[in-house]
């Protein structure tokens, strides 16, 4: 695989892996992804061909259009783009070649006045990485610039950790997370409230406290920020994941994290949990045909990009290790597909709703066809 | 000044007396070679030299010309001593080191000879320091019996061109790699660090080449914790000369412009790391 990227390009996919750098410690190359270490939050950047003033896949050998997943430390390719400036100011393209025989990738920066840059990093080839989130049955789609989203951000200390969207019909706010038992006294709370109308775009089914890591967002906030991008937000009740979505012609950029679940004196396990959620959600509103309507009123390519998506189910597809004790067959096949792992902390036979694994390596899930294997393709 | 008011009978007792009235214009130049605390001073009617060096492997040199100074004055052929350098930076910047527009710091330094103390007489704004360092016996030198005959391979590239990629060099290589050859890739250093190889390639005819003179190609590779230090040098000059012999030696030559536009050198000198061989 060969592609080459002239130097804005090389810029914005610098600042791309700055934000990946947030989440984790390796990077899948190829469409640029990262997981953090336990698997809560997830990540990923893909370039359309148009982004790159030159684009091959399949290799010299004629390999045929064989997809290489590479994995590469996140510590051997960050300093490469550490210092965006003094890319601007040197480069004049970069190239991507992937090379399968020896196992290198190779990035070479043709700069002024003739100099080269060449890095051969190892790369280890891998599964693919690709986390599952059914866009469409998310009942709550928030989208704002992202100017709104880093003005709201701004004002919790780089060191919070965690923080709760709430979302009513009627309101947004944003509040700082704390476990219980900490030192109240020694705390700032935060908290903000934004209107509806702020937003292009609103849409609560589900009234809902959602409670996610901020850290991990704000790369992806400051990337889609410089790059004056709209981001869409989608979620449901708490314990789902939320999911934060850019794109333009050139990009689509995605972060799903895990969110907390809401208090665990509720029930001693999820499914239950999450098929209230969602499924008197889908009856009296009717949400999904109103997500429906919403994607073909607006035309927004948000569902349907323009080159092969990626990490959208279009369609459920009965899991086959779906747990028998679950309340409906429906809402489990959801969590299923939600929260793929196996945990060890729940109850086997109630499913997986592990916040933990939110991306697992779609090559376990051999019984998802059709959309998922043609979506993992690029 | 004060220091012009010393008696001419003071003058007489030392061997060596060197003034500036910017001492900048000296510990600039030495802090491109402060990797290690000692240093060797051999003046001569030229100048000032200072060398430094490291596990026999590699040596540095300051190179102060006499019409640099306002006043040099050597009594004897040859004067040489060893200080500490970092306690020299320290006394040549006791008034700070904040770049203060027309005040800078004067400085006579005075060397009565074998035994005595070296004297920094230093001087802002009216305030007098008087610092008296110890000297001791002067190691020998190495002599890396580099001669201009020997020399295989020369370039001559712009600093700012290497200043980057020096400053980016991948430190968990243990070398640096430099391959210079009459064909491709002409001027090449490498790394090979624990993610991986890196490579910066100067073809011949780029801008920042002013002189290209490769007759083999030779690739030899030298300690990094060696030439790292190295750095200080090159953010300093304006350009470099890396050549090397037949022995794959390596000499790097800066050329270093102080406060008043004046010409100063540091050289590097370095021997290959063995284990290729």
């Amino acid at each position: 695989m060969n592609c080459v990227l002239e130097v804005n390009c090389v810029k914005a996919f610098g600042k791309a892996i700055h934000a990946l750098s947030r989440i984790g410690e390796d990077l899948w190359l190829l469409a640029l992804r990262s997981v953090n270490s336990a698997h809560s939050a997830y990540a990923c950047f893909v370039f359309s061909p148009m982004f790159f003033q030159h684009y091959s896949l399949g290799s010299n050998q004629d390999q045929g259009s064989e997809i290489i997943h590479c994995k590469l430390a996140m510590k051997s390719v960050l300093p490469l783009f550490r210092s965006l400036t003094s890319i601007e100011r040197n480069v004049e393209r970069c190239q991507i070649t992937i090379n399968t025989t020896s196992d290198r990738v190779k990035i070479m920066f043709i700069c002024k006045h003739g100099l080269t840059k060449t890095h051969n990093l190892h790369f280890q080839e891998s599964e693919s990485l690709q986390a599952e989130f059914a866009a469409d049955l998310c009942p709550n789609i928030l989208k704002a610039p992202a100017r709104l989203f880093s003005d709201m951000v701004i004002h919790f200390p780089l060191s919070q950790e965690e923080i709760t969207l709430s979302t009513t019909p009627h309101r947004v706010s944003l509040r700082n997370y704390y476990e219980e038992g900490n030192d109240h006294l020694k705390f700032m709370y935060t908290e903000m409230s934004l209107h509806p109308d702020e937003f292009e775009h609103f849409q609560v089914g589900v009234e809902s406290d959602i409670t996610f890591c901020l850290k991990e967002l704000r790369g992806f906030l400051a990337f889609a920020e410089s790059h004056c991008l709209p981001v869409s937000v989608l979620f449901g009740a708490a314990g789902k994941p939320v999911c934060f979505f850019i794109e333009d012609m050139f990009l689509e950029a995605t972060v799903v994290l895990a969110t907390l679940p809401a208090s665990d004196n509720r029930s001693p396990s999820h499914s239950p949990r999450c098929g209230e959620a969602v499924a008197p959600a889908t009856t009296p509103q009717d949400v999904p045909a109103e997500t429906e309507m919403i994607m073909s009123s607006k035309g927004s390519p948000i569902f349907q990009p323009p080159f092969p998506s990626l990490h959208y189910l279009e369609s459920l597809v009965p899991e086959e290790d779906v747990a028998s004790g679950a309340a409906t067959p429906a809402s489990s096949q959801i969590c299923s597909l939600l929260f793929k792992a196996l945990s060890s902390e729940q109850d086997d036979n109630l499913g997986a709703a592990h916040l933990s694994v939110l991306a697992c390596y779609s090559d376990t899930e051999e019984a998802v066809e059709g959309e998922t294997r043609r979506s993992a393709s690029f | 000044m004060p220091l012009s008011t010393q008696s001419q009978a003071d003058d007489e007792q030392y061997v060596l007396v060197a003034s500036l009235d910017n001492a900048r214009n000296l510990s600039n130049i030495l802090k491109a070679i402060t990797f290690k605390d000692h240093a060797i001073f051999n003046a001569t009617p030229n100048g000032l030299k200072v060398t430094v060096e490291d596990s026999k492997c590699l040596q540095a040199n300051a190179f102060i010309q006499a019409d640099i100074f306002q006043e040099f004055t050597i009594r004897e052929d040859v004067v040489g001593f060893q200080v500490n350098l970092t306690v020299l930076l320290d006394c040549l910047n006791i008034f700070g080191g904040s770049i203060v527009p027309g005040l800078s710091t004067a400085l006579r330094m005075c060397y009565k000879g074998y035994g005595y103390p070296l004297t920094l007489f230093l001087e802002e704004g009216g305030v007098v320091t008087v610092c008296k360092i110890n000297t001791q016996e002067p190691e020998e030198l190495i002599d890396f019996e580099f001669c201009s005959a020997n020399v295989t391979n020369k370039v001559i590239l712009l600093s700012e061109s290497l200043r980057e990629p020096f400053s980016e060099l991948d430190t968990t290589s243990e070398v640096l790699e430099i391959t210079m050859s009459p064909d491709q890739p002409y001027f090449r250093l490498s790394t090979f660090g624990n993610s991986g190889n890196a490579h910066y390639d100067y073809p011949k005819d780029s801008e920042m080449m002013e002189l290209f003179r490769c007759t083999t190609t030779q690739t030899n590779r030298y300690k990094m914790s060696l030439l790292k230090p190295s750095t200080k040098a090159l953010a300093l000059s304006s350009k470099v000369s890396v050549r090397t012999d037949s022995r794959g030696f390596l000499s790097l030559q800066y050329l270093v412009r102080n406060d008043c536009g004046q010409v100063c050198f540091v050289e590097y000198y370095c021997c290959p790391d063995e284990e290729v061989e």
